[in-house]
């Protein structure tokens, strides 16, 4: 809502300054968005909040000036916009003889007109082409700028018809038939529904109600005789039309905030006087109005008691008296009980309980005056607990192992690297960039990578992802877990002058799963897959049980344009939480010096390392401290169809540890190994 | 020539002449040394009478004492000269660039999640989550929207069918908690909601916001500013201050938007975080929870305006690109 300072000057007599009646609005809830020029003016672009349709306009940002700033004064122009604008012609019922209104509709709840005869519809005086191009619109003709200049000042959309062009000199108000058809003031075509409402004259459709007139009933330059409206309709109807017809307009903003029904008179009686002084034409036969059911005020009671606690702040009884009575308010004060009982004004529907109550004086008194308090009482133990906790161990965890945080969008395309299983589509996407939701995070991993040179990244990601099944209660069939994934490729170290780094292979990716199980105190399977995961390499992937590990399918890569050495992982995070835990145990640490055995043995290539591990650790028991791997060999010197293992075996116990005791340990593991096929070497 | 004085005046001369540690090493071990060439001297007091023997041992011990002084002495010349000489040798550019350890860097939105985390979790706001995709009465009926409000249109919201969303608020745990836990409570959670906006560098149709909320007796509009104030001035420093200004929201009544400033941040202005209010006694009373007894405040933030404000990020696109070059720069 534009509000033009020099305009403001008319309606309340005030030395403050533009910023200051900006910042004073601000406090009152109607914020400055800025201060703009017109005609080299300043003029207040304010926000009207979406509860208080009152504020659009010029008498409705006044009144809460006045409420909020008592220095500030009404001029007589503001006293009589308050308390009405009655016309001497007000009880005449003789415009009846000249047109016929009928409201056929719940969602109309008044109709309100006059009747001009013999205008000159030509340019509006200056003062009024200034006055309407300050608020922000193009002066037309008189009817049009005057309707308009009425509506800011009052907040009361108005509508001039061409009277001679209202076949039957009828007015209806109904909801549209399914398919018919309107062509409004912008020389649009419209299709209409039943759930709009429409103005219609003897025979056909002449406006949207509440948003835009036709354009047969428009008037123009040889317009003569004119009907004005002023009528009030339900804001959620308006709304709901509004947005099916994607018409937005000055009316509409009112109404879908709310209009004040009992403001219809005063706006069709205030265009009628400016009309009057003019061009001297007065309106012929007062005002029709059909008013079926007009509205009723309820009464709140407010206990000053709870004000003072929910504000946190003292608050006398006289003074929340005075702040609801200058917005309006219709109040009883009760000093004995510390209460009093309020009547909302007309113009705020969104006063319905006590609170509403408390926040009007509150506003009024000030926040400012809020004190800052810390809440007493009960403290529970805060922050994150149980599987929150552990995601943000697991987080810090994957951090140590170098991988690097994403974070990305989880509206996406389709691409090879989803899921199988399927998207959940959205169903009405803004774009086809983001018409789906993910059900991994692979794909936005491998899109990070190629932002960053597509190579040399290692890049993790913890977020959700959605799936087409399952789903918590009432959300079926949309299930959304917390997943886990990283992609590794290229050098695992970052640049630098003297060559230390490692290119990533699986068995670096794997070490990096291995080091989040720790962390996560969760165990990890390597399994074969019963089913192949297409985005991996088939010979190259293991099941984790709680999830999928492998490198890139090389089709995959080739499509995604990563490098087929790039390793991806991703785990069900709510699955593995859901898995059994793995609480380390305490053991003794012996001090005497442990003992080493190298072996190196001849296996077939179809054993599995983990076979020989299992044998190695059953027999070692524990004697056994650790044992590794240091050593896999295929090529000159080992058969065909084999390769050679070079384990260290360390043995340690609560006392010395012989040679000869040592040897029979060794031995007994080799031996073990012999079972599985493996021969020493 | 006296063997003692012979065997000192040759001992010194081999000490002096070593050039090196290795050789005077060498030379001590000749003639210092456990079966050196001094002790050898003391065979020789066999064939001394006993009254000469004690002052042939006095000598013997005592050209030890000064070949042994004169060793130390030369060692420490030459080791100073070695040192120095190797020191030289071992010089390094110190200015050359150290080799990063492999650690990763931070998603700058997850380091500040992670410090309103502990800065909530401190006062005493349990951690939740709830879901993204979410039922529209968790969204929406659960928070004394009316019916027909902007917000739950298409052009504002995604949805996946009527009654399922992709949450538009984290205001949604509200709901979800008021049906397990009955008061005194106090939540918070931060997550993704998803708007229906068309991006540029001010809007997105996804961002991240922390939404927490508490209900006691007596709670009031000077607990939610005394809250606010504590929880800006963990943030933003210890002389923030905060302002309320009335502002709709359907969850709260009354509702405000809340600003900080300080006089070290934004040239003293006041720069607006996020929307509050006490809780809309609808909301209690729909969960069955006592408005006369009970009361509560509920607070939410952008978490991106965070970083945005301190470091003056103008383009909303950065945080979820994922540019290495921009994660690093607040790493």
């Amino acid at each position: 809502m534009k509000l033009p300072v020099s305009l403001l000057k008319d309606y309340v007599v005030t030395d403050m300054s533009p910023q200051e009646l900006g910042d004073l609005f601000t406090m009152t809830g109607f914020e400055l968005e800025e201060i703009i020029e017109i005609r080299g003016e300043p003029v207040l672009d304010i926000n009207i909040m979406a509860n208080r349709g009152d504020g659009a306009s010029i008498v409705g940002l006044c009144r809460e000036l006045l409420a909020k700033d008592p220095t500030a004064v009404a001029t007589p122009l503001l006293e009589r916009l308050f308390s009405g604008y009655a016309l001497p012609d007000d009880e005449s019922r003789d415009i009846w003889e000249h047109a016929t209104i009928t409201i056929e509709t719940e969602e109309c709840s008044r109709f309100g007109a006059r009747l001009f005869r013999g205008i000159t519809n030509g340019e509006s005086p200056d003062w009024l082409k200034r006055a309407v191009e300050l608020l922000g619109q193009r002066p037309i003709s008189l009817l049009v700028d005057l309707t308009n200049f009425v509506m800011f000042e009052t907040g009361q959309p108005l509508h001039a018809y061409d009277y001679d062009h209202l076949h039957g000199h009828r007015i209806i108000v109904r909801q549209a038939k399914e398919g018919e058809k309107m062509q409004t003031l912008d020389e649009v075509g419209r299709d209409l529904d039943s759930s709009m409402m429409m103005i219609c004259d003897a025979d056909r459709t002449i406006g949207v109600a509440g948003v835009m007139g036709g354009l047969d009933t428009e008037v123009s330059a040889s317009t003569k005789n004119c009907l004005l409206e002023a009528a009030s309709f339900d804001k959620q109807s308006i709304r709901r039309t509004r947005k099916r017809l994607g018409l937005h307009t000055e009316a509409s903003y009112r109404f879908e905030r709310y209009v004040d029904p009992e403001g219809v008179v005063r706006a069709i009686n205030r265009f009628a006087e400016l009309l009057q002084e003019i061009t001297g034409v007065k309106s012929v036969g007062g005002v029709a109005d059909v008013y079926p059911s007009p509205r009723t005020a309820t009464s709140i009671r407010l206990d000053l008691k709870r004000t003072r606690t929910l504000l946190g702040m003292p608050v006398s009884l006289d003074e929340a008296a005075t702040y609801l009575t200058r917005l309006g308010f219709t109040v009883e004060v009760n000093q004995e009980e510390d209460s009093l009982t309020a009547r909302a004004p007309s113009w705020r529907d969104d006063i319905v309980r006590q609170d509403d109550l408390i926040e009007e004086i509150g506003r009024v008194h000030g926040y400012e005056k809020i004190p800052e308090a810390l809440p007493i009482g009960s403290t529970p133990l805060g922050g994150p607990h149980g599987q929150h906790l552990w995601t943000d161990q697991l987080r810090a965890a994957a951090l140590r192992t170098g991988l690097n945080q994403i974070i990305s969008h989880s509206l996406r395309k389709e691409t090879p690297l989803d899921a199988p299983g399927g998207l959940i589509p959205l169903r009405e996407p803004g774009s086809p960039e983001h018409a789906f939701l993910r059900n991994s995070l692979m794909s936005s991993l491998a899109e990070a990578a190629i932002r960053n040179g597509g190579d040399d990244v290692q890049l993790f990601e913890m977020g959700r992802v959605f799936v087409p099944k399952e789903g918590s209660e009432g959300l079926q069939p949309y299930g959304e877990t917390r997943s886990l994934a990283f992609l590794i490729t290229g050098d695992l170290d970052a640049p630098t002058w003297k060559k230390r780094g490692d290119e990533a292979d699986l068995f670096a990716a794997k070490g990096v799963l291995e080091s989040l199980g720790i962390a996560a105190r969760r165990s990890l399977r390597f399994d074969k897959p019963v089913t192949l995961d297409p985005r991996l390499h088939p010979t190259r992937q293991a099941d984790l049980g709680v999830g999928v590990f492998g490198q890139i399918h090389p089709e995959v890569a080739s499509a995604m344009d990563l490098p087929e050495m790039t390793f991806l992982a991703e785990i069900n995070l709510d699955a593995w939480y859901s898995s059994e835990a793995i609480e380390p145990t305490h053991a003794a640490l012996h001090r005497h010096p442990a003992l080493r055995r190298d072996i190196s043995v001849l296996v077939p290539s179809t054993v599995a390392y983990e076979k020989l591990e299992e044998a190695i650790c059953s027999t070692g028991g524990d004697l056994l401290e650790s044992h590794w791997l240091f050593d896999v060999y295929e090529g000159k010197g080992v058969p065909e169809g084999h390769r050679s293992l070079a384990i260290a075996l360390v043995f340690r116990k609560d006392g010395n540890f012989t040679d000869e005791e040592g040897n029979q340990a060794r031995d007994a593991i080799v031996a073990a190994l012999a079972e599985q096929g493996a021969i020493l070497r | 020539m006296d063997p003692i004085a012979e065997l000192r005046q040759e001992a010194e001369s081999a000490f002096s002449s070593a050039a090196t540690t290795a050789e005077l090493r060498e030379a001590e071990i000749k003639y210092l040394g456990k079966n050196g060439l001094v002790t050898g001297l003391m065979k020789g007091i066999g064939a001394l009478s006993a009254e000469e023997r004690p002052a042939f041992g006095q000598r013997v011990n005592d050209a030890r004492r000064h070949l042994t002084a004169a060793y130390e002495s030369r060692y420490a010349a030459l080791r100073q000269g070695e040192l120095a000489l190797q020191f030289e040798q071992d010089r390094l550019d110190m200015t050359l660039p150290g080799h990063p350890p492999r650690v990763g860097i931070e998603h700058i939105l997850q380091q500040t999640t992670n410090e309103i985390k502990r800065v909530l979790g401190s006062m005493g706001f349990v951690y939740e989550e709830s879901p993204e995709v979410e039922l529209f009465k968790y969204n929406f009926d659960a928070l004394n929207y009316p019916p027909d409000h902007p917000a739950m249109d298409a052009q504002d919201t995604f949805y996946l069918r009527d009654d399922v969303v992709l949450r538009t608020q984290c205001t949604d745990l509200q709901g979800r908690i008021y049906e397990k836990v009955e008061p005194p409570l106090r939540f918070f959670t931060v997550g993704r909601t998803y708007r229906n906006e068309a991006v540029d560098r001010t809007h997105g149709h996804t961002f991240h916001q922390v939404d927490a909320f508490m209900i006691d007796e007596g709670i009031s509009m000077a607990h939610l500013k005394g809250t606010l104030g504590a929880f800006a001035r963990a943030m933003f420093g210890d002389e923030v201050r905060v302002r309320f200004r009335p502002d709709f929201f359907p969850f709260v009544e009354p509702g405000v938007d809340y600003a900080i400033s300080s006089p070290k941040l934004f040239n003293g202005r006041w720069v607006e975080l996020g929307g509050a209010g006490l809780i809309h006694p609808n909301i209690l009373e729909q969960h069955g929870i006592d408005t006369d007894r009970f009361s509560g405040f509920a607070f939410g933030l952008g978490v991106e305006r965070i970083p945005m404000m301190r470091y003056g990020i103008d383009d909303l696109r950065n945080f979820l690109e994922n540019d290495l070059r921009f994660l690093r720069r607040y790493a």
